[in-house]
């Protein structure tokens, strides 16, 4: 028998590792490594491992469906399109362009991601987002501001290069597996390690020095941080001299974070916080990498740029084994950026505020006139369903009734849209909740390229044929287009990158005869470009050359505990599960391993609570109340409960309360409350 | 060759777990265990020099070839004395006995290969010198880690 290995990027986490997927008669019958990958070398996490058994799950949509009371019927595809065309035809008559609005998903293609918002844009609507507004929003508004480009400044394997690694708010050893890897590289090179979590994580397990600060502290203790660089005077001062503007107000502003003071806030001992300013102040090279522990708060932008300041002051940028690494979550969450699926950027990061940019797409695209931003955000988009001012939602690969904060809510308000069409693999709770739903495909079925957390750009080749009438995003996404009467014609993904290729200056030069092996790092302006694994290497893209140090205050979470509430829930992520679960819960491997929602407890909180371990609780919000079972564990703190984000009960708890400029909501502390079920 | 794992290494992730899985359909050979809050240890087949569950095999289903601790199905009686001989655990049986066979036929082990934190090799000259490389860290750094 014969036997094809195509090539792939993993849909799960940003972290881009390949593999090859072996087909037989046309069908996926296993998975073979890529040992010369430059990030995995051949290695998967589980979720890799699973990836193929959501394929021929029995769950697939394979037929477009329309709402028929409470159940649904097939539809085809002709009248499914006609019907989504014709809904946001009249939305868009009767109530203007700004009555619709369009997630996409950063589980699709990039070519995919260009369209879904090139066509929000071209039917006049600026509300296009996507879930990055989930995870790394403050690290597109705070690093854009603090660096000129968001994005992680050096690529993974260039850990293994840094000689001090300080990990805060990410637990990648369970969510970037492969990570780990590069960060072992470098402790055998002997780096060191600080990990700040309020989790003792199996992350922590790597540290040297770990920071165990209360959820919600992380800018006061890197002020504090930075208080005692500035004050033993080891910050680097030809850096700050020549590269970097406003030095002094930082100086001004952490002069009160003084170790003991952020000692009293953090709950991290001072001493700890000295070592850990040194060590990172004093090595050659030190890196700092994060993830969502940093950005879901309602001070996301703050702790970024807070990063930035202590990268900045100890000139930790621009070589190899430095950089600020946000770790994004989604195998194309840089992609969906990059490609302008945001409310505030049109692709390549052109502010849609700026007449320019609206100029520049114009003449791009053809398009008599194009909608000036900022649009909706993501969750701005469930409020305006909410509030009736949008009228109709077309949601590509999310599920927002799940991954988003206050989830009843948004149950009630996607309930008040006039129509509601979503595009996805399986029956998400999104999608209980449309009009229309419309079968897509999964990256095995299609071909495409994918912008990993590093910036590299792969190629994803097609292994098999999509279930049914399942069909690619791409293809489903140019229906809807030329039936809403625009000139969609793009016959497959390559013809879609030759025109990010013109209008995407990063990705100028990444056409599909050079996406290889190894793929290519944006920005890549031109086809004899190397890419730029590197970032910021002679200077920044601001005047004179100078990134911005911006001193942010410490600003305290939007809820505490409270006598009523008296803990605080932070929530996460588990090795086996994904996001809100749609796929890894359908994964029999990996669902069997972690099989129902629970909570982290304090054994000494447990005891006071009379609850055991095993034990059904109810964890209780302002928002909600949710079922899960009780872990005992010293992993948290006392006060501190953890739960994994994967289950839908867990986001009925979290609140609503935003971060003013990027607008990610504070999904990592919740004021809550437990009792036993009995 | 068996394969070594460097317990410093471990995340727990699991990776070598599902892997196992897939590649011998669906009955796993390793296991990772959690030890308290602080680690977790992959358990799996030592392919030890005296095996006792070769030496419990009245059948010689179990046997040794070279170094490896190899199973011949045809053998089997599924009596599961090979499960009460193995000091780890890790010979079970289903009907038949089911342990770890090196991935035969493959270039090396799936639970090596796909090891996102190089926790697992087949290189024991690898395995000490990490070893020796840690004692060495430790003692210059006057025990700090």
């Amino acid at each position: 028998m014969t036997q094809v290995l195509v090539p792939t990027v993993c849909p799960y986490c940003g972290a881009g590792c390949g593999f090859f997927i072996a087909v037989e008669k046309e069908r996926a019958t296993g998975i073979e490594y890529m040992p010369d990958h430059p990030v995995s070398e051949g290695a998967l996490c589980a979720k890799g491992n699973a990836a193929l058994e959501v394929l021929y799950h029995q769950d697939r949509l394979t037929s477009p469906l329309k709402r028929k009371g409470e159940s649904w019927a097939k539809i085809s595809w002709e009248e499914a399109i006609d019907l989504v065309a014709r809904a946001f035809g009249e939305a868009i008559k009767k109530h203007g362009p700004g009555s619709i609005a369009l997630l996409s998903s950063s589980k699709c293609s990039n070519e995919e991601n260009y369209l879904i918002e090139k066509l929000a844009r071209l039917l006049g609507s600026p509300n296009i987002d996507n879930c990055a507004r989930l995870c790394h929003a403050p690290s597109v508004v705070g690093l854009n501001r603090t660096l000129g480009a968001a994005g992680m400044t050096n690529p993974i394997p260039d850990i293994a290069n840094s000689k001090c690694i300080f990990v805060i708010g990410s637990n990648l050893a369970e969510n970037h597996p492969v990570l780990s890897r590069w960060i072992h590289r470098a402790k055998d090179a002997g780096a060191v390690v600080i990990v700040a979590d309020p989790r003792m994580t199996h992350t922590s397990w790597m540290a040297d020095v770990f920071l165990q600060l209360k959820p919600g502290t992380d800018v006061a203790l890197l002020n504090g941080m930075a208080h005692v660089i500035i004050k033993e005077g080891l910050m680097d001062r030809d850096y700050i001299a020549q590269r970097t503007r406003g030095f002094e107000d930082l100086k001004e502003s952490v002069k009160d974070y003084t170790p003991e003071k952020v000692a009293e806030i953090t709950g991290v001992a001072a001493a700890t916080i000295v070592r850990a300013a040194r060590s990172y102040a004093m090595s050659p090279a030190s890196s700092i990498l994060y993830s969502m522990g940093i950005t879901q708060h309602s001070t996301g932008t703050d702790n970024v740029q807070a990063i930035s300041n202590l990268a900045l002051i100890c000139g930790h940028m621009g070589k190899p084994g430095t950089g600020v690494m946000p770790l994004r979550g989604q195998n194309n969450v840089q992609g969906a950026c990059d490609m302008g699926a945001l409310a505030e950027f049109y692709p390549g990061y052109k502010k849609a505020d700026d007449p320019e940019t609206i100029k520049y797409f114009s003449s791009a695209w053809g398009a008599a006139s194009l909608p000036l931003g900022p649009g909706l955000t993501a969750t701005e988009m469930m409020d305006a369903a909410g509030t009736g001012e949008v009228k109709a939602m077309y949601i590509v690969g999310e599920d927002p009734a799940n991954s988003d904060p206050c989830s009843k809510k948004v149950h009630s308000d996607l309930d008040n849209l006039d129509f509601l069409v979503v595009q996805d693999i399986f029956m998400t709770a999104t999608a209980q909740l449309a009009d229309v739903v419309l079968p897509g495909a999964v990256w095995a079925e299609k071909e495409g390229s994918f912008t990993n957390t590093e910036r590299r750009v792969q190629w994803s080749g097609k292994a098999i044929e999509p279930p049914g009438a399942a069909l690619s995003d791409l293809e489903i996404v140019c229906k809807v287009a030329r039936s809403l009467g625009l000139d969609f014609d793009y016959p497959d993904a390559a013809s879609v990158l030759a025109e990010i290729n013109r209008t995407v200056p990063q990705y100028g030069g990444i056409t599909r005869e050079r996406l290889g092996k190894a793929g290519l790092i944006w920005p890549c302006p031109a086809t004899d470009h190397p890419g730029t694994p590197i970032l910021h290497t002679s200077g920044f893209k601001f005047a004179e050359g100078r990134a911005s140090i911006l001193p942010v205050p410490y600003r305290l979470a939007a809820e505490d505990a409270s006598f009523d509430y008296p803990f605080v829930l932070t929530t996460g992520r588990v090795a086996v599960h994904h996001n809100a679960g749609s796929m890894t819960r359908r994964s029999p491997s990996l669902i069997s391993r972690e099989p129902d929602l629970y909570v982290e407890i304090n054994t000494a909180d447990a005891t006071r609570l009379n609850v055991a371990d095993g034990d059904e609780v109810t964890i209780t919000t302002l928002r909600g109340e949710t079922q899960a079972y009780a872990r005992l564990t010293d992993k948290v703190k006392r006060g501190v409960v953890f739960m994994p984000f994967h289950f839908p009960g867990t986001n009925i708890l979290t609140t609503e309360i935003t971060d003013p400029e990027a607008r990610i909501p504070e999904f990592k502390v919740s004021a809550c409350k437990i009792s036993r079920r009995d | 060759m068996p394969v070594y794992i460097d317990i410093n290494r471990c995340i727990g992730c699991r990776s070598c777990e599902v892997a196992c899985q897939r590649v011998h359909s669906g009955s796993g050979h390793i296991n990772v265990h959690f030890v308290g809050d602080y680690a977790s240890v992959p358990i799996f087949c030592h392919h030890c020099e005296e095996a006792n569950c070769t030496v419990a095999c009245f059948t010689g289903a179990l046997h040794k070839e070279g170094e490896r601790t190899a199973f011949d199905v045809e053998k089997c009686t599924g009596c599961g004395l090979c499960q009460l001989a193995c000091p780890f655990g890790v010979v079970w049986t289903n009907k038949i006995a089911h342990k770890c066979d090196l991935c035969e036929g493959r270039a090396a082990p799936a639970c090596v290969t796909t090891c996102p934190a190089n926790a697992l090799t087949t290189d024991f000259e690898l395995a000490n010198r990490r070893a020796r490389a840690r004692a060495a860290r430790s003692a210059a750094q006057g025990g700090r880690r």
